[in-house]
């Protein structure tokens, strides 16, 4: 349990990450933790279905929960008195979920409805390829939601199974940020938790992905848009790993810190947006490396202007990635960088929501045990660091290439 | 909330609201934009976006070394008659960022290659636009509630052949016309002191003037006579995107708080709502579905959007009509309206967690000339809406019987 003094609003914002998500999923029953992250939503016998979600909502409450390969993530923002209330629902629902057959059948309709709603995006539906063919055993592969098969597929008594095995204090994070001093926060949260058993303690997945020995391609044909895209994925190192912080400030060098469509104004000055989008060549491009328990992928994504070709942006892309490899940044582009990096920081911590979401983010990857330890790491970054995290991550043996090829109607 | 105000000698009107103990500052400029020229939808937002690319100091790639050399965020976003230019960084960088964002309004170059960059990315988006589900619905959806020449007619984005013809000329026109100080409202909110805001706005935009005089023209009503609806089919699709709604009434109509609780009450979220909680929690027949009241000079859309698989479309549509006649009949309960006040007086609260929701809460009374206890008053007007505005309200704008949908998506099955 972990707790932070954020006093400029008079709210709290507590999270609860439980350490499951797709990653400890086998094939079969993909989606499985994606599926019961919906039903921790549907009640248990002290709060029946209905009852917490309308005394939150009274509260004006911002309050949601996210499922990723690694993590499934729980959290309410309420005005600072509210505590309690969203205290007791976590720790209630942490053991206690009904899960019943109904209720399971009933959400199983929205969860089919998510997964459409995502295929109606050849973005998603492109990088849910890249990501099969990127791991040839790694659980990573499979994604989160599931495929539409294996969705209609669940039973009610797997997701209860999945659900008492993971969800403990053992194995989750709880932290907090708000309107009252750390100890206080803390106290009341431990009074809640407290009493909560533990689980038998779960040993991490074992299939650690084996080395790629040459470059990987998928195409995707749909008619589904009307652009073609592109996703060029290398293998990147987990979280914990010394060259994560390195890696965030290559992300900023190559697209910015912040991504958007034409309305965004920040970010251009970025090596990828002058190659592509100053030139016409795309309409967007985003770099992205994720803190993740397990060596991942840092990802860049364009979609194409008009009369662009595949072939060209790709080697485009490939360029200014073998150059920021070769050769380290100017004083100004590293000093753009930095300030990039250190203003996110500051807007992110300004939200008493996402300051806690950060600092569980660090925790549950391993990538730091503070926010201050990480924002240390990222502001000792030096442009040789950017230069030898890309001249480690840019290889052709741990890359893979995705088209996304749009076909007449 | 700390909130001082002061009035540049030009008309433009600053708010500020210090945060103590944070770092950064949220800014919003909301430009009272003009309307776009009769029938050409389309030319305020290429205006708008080619102001972010180069100015007659400095060009497209020196301006955004400037942005991101302070770490900035920042965008403009443009509707059919009003633009807002949001921007965050830190506070000690306020005035580098005024001074950015005061360039872009106030002499924007409209180099010929950068409009005709904007130009291209745009057209590439309307054509990535027609595949896209939720695209597609919101265009037929206005298409059947405003009529030619009505400035809501068409999204922002305007008509692909508006964008194709639109000449460096034809935006400086625009710009000249509709991008005036008065009207416009600046809001900054956070790590900030207020008479550095202030100052450093004064520096920033106290030479800004009108360059035209602004044609004056009233949002022309809309109103449907009958139910209307319209499906399009989008190929290789397996979601279908509702768009379900009438059109609304003007923030400046005194009934409109009284709206904004009326949609709570409706279908505006998941567990607030009477809609919501049916389709969705209930009945499990959609991924998401809310409704949303815009809030303009005019009969902005007042809409249900849901995304649903096609063989729910007609349940989903028909629950949430069903829904809405309980209410426009009377059959509300007390604590239905209860559970709406609640929910929107508590989200004004957490809405204070972050300087960008601070702002957010002053600007709309700023931008609508509520007055300067607005912030304070308007809880009190949420919480003074009676059933029987609710129902009243339903009646007057929401009829069941005479509404428009689009749908688009999948083809939908046979009816029987």
């Amino acid at each position: 349990m972990h707790a932070l003094e954020a006093r400029h609003a008079p709210v709290v914002s507590l999270w609860v990450w439980y350490h499951v998500g797709g990653r400890n999923e086998v094939p079969g029953t993909t989606g499985m933790s994606h599926f019961l992250e919906h039903m921790l939503f549907k009640g248990t016998p002290k709060h029946p279905k209905g009852d917490l979600d309308k005394l939150l909502a009274r509260y004006g409450a911002l309050w949601n929960a996210f499922t990723s390969e690694d993590v499934t993530c729980y959290f309410e923002t309420v005005p600072a008195e509210r505590y309690p209330v969203a205290l007791d629902l976590e720790a209630d629902r942490m053991r206690n979920a009904l899960i019943t057959v109904e209720e399971t059948e009933a959400e199983r309709n929205v969860i089919v409805s998510e997964r459409e709603g995502l295929e109606n995006d050849p973005s998603f539906l492109l990088g849910e390829q890249l990501q099969a063919v990127a791991f040839a055993r790694h659980p990573y592969a499979q994604g989160v939601i599931g495929s539409k098969e294996e969705i209609k597929l669940m039973t009610r008594d797997g997701l209860y199974a999945h659900y008492r095995r993971h969800y403990a204090p053992s194995n989750a994070y709880f932290i907090v940020a708000g309107d009252a001093s750390a100890e206080e926060l803390l106290d009341r949260a431990s009074a809640a938790f407290g009493s909560l058993d533990a689980e038998v303690p779960i040993e991490p997945p074992k299939a650690p992905e084996p080395p790629q020995y040459g470059e990987k391609r998928v195409i995707v044909r749909r008619a589904g848009g009307a652009l073609p895209i592109i996703q060029i994925g290398h293998k990147a190192p987990r979280a914990s790993d010394p060259r994560a912080p390195a890696l965030s400030a290559l992300a900023v060098a190559l697209a910015g810190a912040t991504a958007g469509g034409g309305e965004a104004a920040s970010g251009r000055s970025s090596r990828l947006y002058r190659a592509l989008v100053d030139t016409g060549l795309a309409t967007t491009v985003e770099a992205t490396f994720q803190l993740m328990k397990d060596p991942y992928l840092f990802v860049v994504e364009a979609h194409l202007g008009p009369g662009a070709t595949h072939d060209r942006v790709e080697r485009v892309v490939l360029d200014e990635l073998e150059k920021v490899a070769r050769t380290t940044l100017t004083g100004d582009e590293f000093g753009r960088v930095r300030r990039q990096m250190l203003s996110a920081s500051a807007f992110m911590t300004d939200t008493v929501t996402w300051r806690a979401f950060r600092f569980g983010q660090l925790l549950a990857t391993g990538a730091a045990a503070s926010l201050g330890e990480w924002y240390d790491r990222l502001a000792a970054v030096s442009a040789e660091d950017v230069r030898a995290a890309a001249e480690s991550v840019f290889q052709e043996r741990g890359r893979v290439v995705g088209w996304f090829v749009p076909e007449p109607s | 909330m700390d909130v001082r105000r002061h009035r540049l000698e030009n008309g433009l009107r600053v708010a500020a609201i210090p945060i103590p103990g944070l770092l950064s500052a949220a800014v919003l400029l909301a430009i009272e934009a003009g309307f776009e020229p009769l029938g050409r939808p389309g030319v305020g937002r290429l205006c708008a976006l080619t102001m972010l690319r180069g100015t007659t100091t400095r060009d497209a790639k020196t301006w955004a070394d400037a942005l991101d050399g302070i770490g900035a965020a920042a965008r403009l976003d443009v509707g059919s008659h009003a633009a807002t230019f949001s921007a965050q960084s830190l506070g000690s960088d306020l005035d580098v960022l005024l001074e950015l964002m005061a360039e872009a309004v106030m002499h924007p170059a409209f180099a010929p290659n950068e409009v005709e960059l904007v130009r291209q990315q745009t057209v590439a988006q309307i054509e990535e636009d027609a595949r896209n589900t939720r695209a597609v619905a919101e265009s037929a959806w206005r298409e059947l509630v405003y009529p030619k020449g009505h400035p809501f007619r068409a999204r922002p984005i305007g008509d692909v052949d508006v964008v194709r013809a639109a000449s460096a000329d034809d935006l400086r026109e625009h710009h000249r016309r509709a991008i005036h100080p008065d009207g416009a409202v600046l809001v900054v909110a956070g790590g900030v002191d207020p008479q550095q805001v202030f100052d450093a706005s004064a520096k920033a935009f106290s030479s800004w003037r009108a360059g035209g005089s602004r044609e004056e023209r009233k949002v022309p009503d809309a109103r449907l006579a009958s139910t209307v609806r319209r499906i399009e089919v989008v190929p290789d699709k397996t979601q279908s995107d509702v768009v379900l709604g009438w059109p609304g009434l003007p923030r400046t109509d005194p009934r409109f708080v009284a709206a904004r609780v009326t949609n709570m009450v409706f279908a505006a979220d998941t567990f607030a709502s009477r809609a919501g909680h049916v389709v969705r929690d209930e009945l499990g027949l959609a991924y998401y579905v809310f409704s949303t009241i815009g809030g303009s000079l005019g009969q902005s859309p007042w809409v249900v959007r849901m995304g649903v698989n096609p063989i729910n479309v007609e349940r989903a549509v028909s629950t949430t009509l069903e829904e809405l006649r309980k209410i426009v009949d009377g059959k509300v309960a007390e604590e239905d309206l209860e559970l709406a006040q609640d929910k929107l007086v508590g989200e004004l609260d957490v809405a204070r967690e972050s300087p960008a929701g601070v702002a957010s809460l002053l600007l709309e009374g700023e931008v609508f000339n509520l007055g300067p206890d607005y912030a304070e008053r308007y809880p009190r007007e949420l919480r003074a809406v009676t059933l029987e505005q609710v129902v009243e309200i339903a009646r007057a704008f929401l009829p069941p019987d005479r509404h428009a949908l689009a749908i688009a998506g999948p083809p939908l099955p046979e009816r029987d």
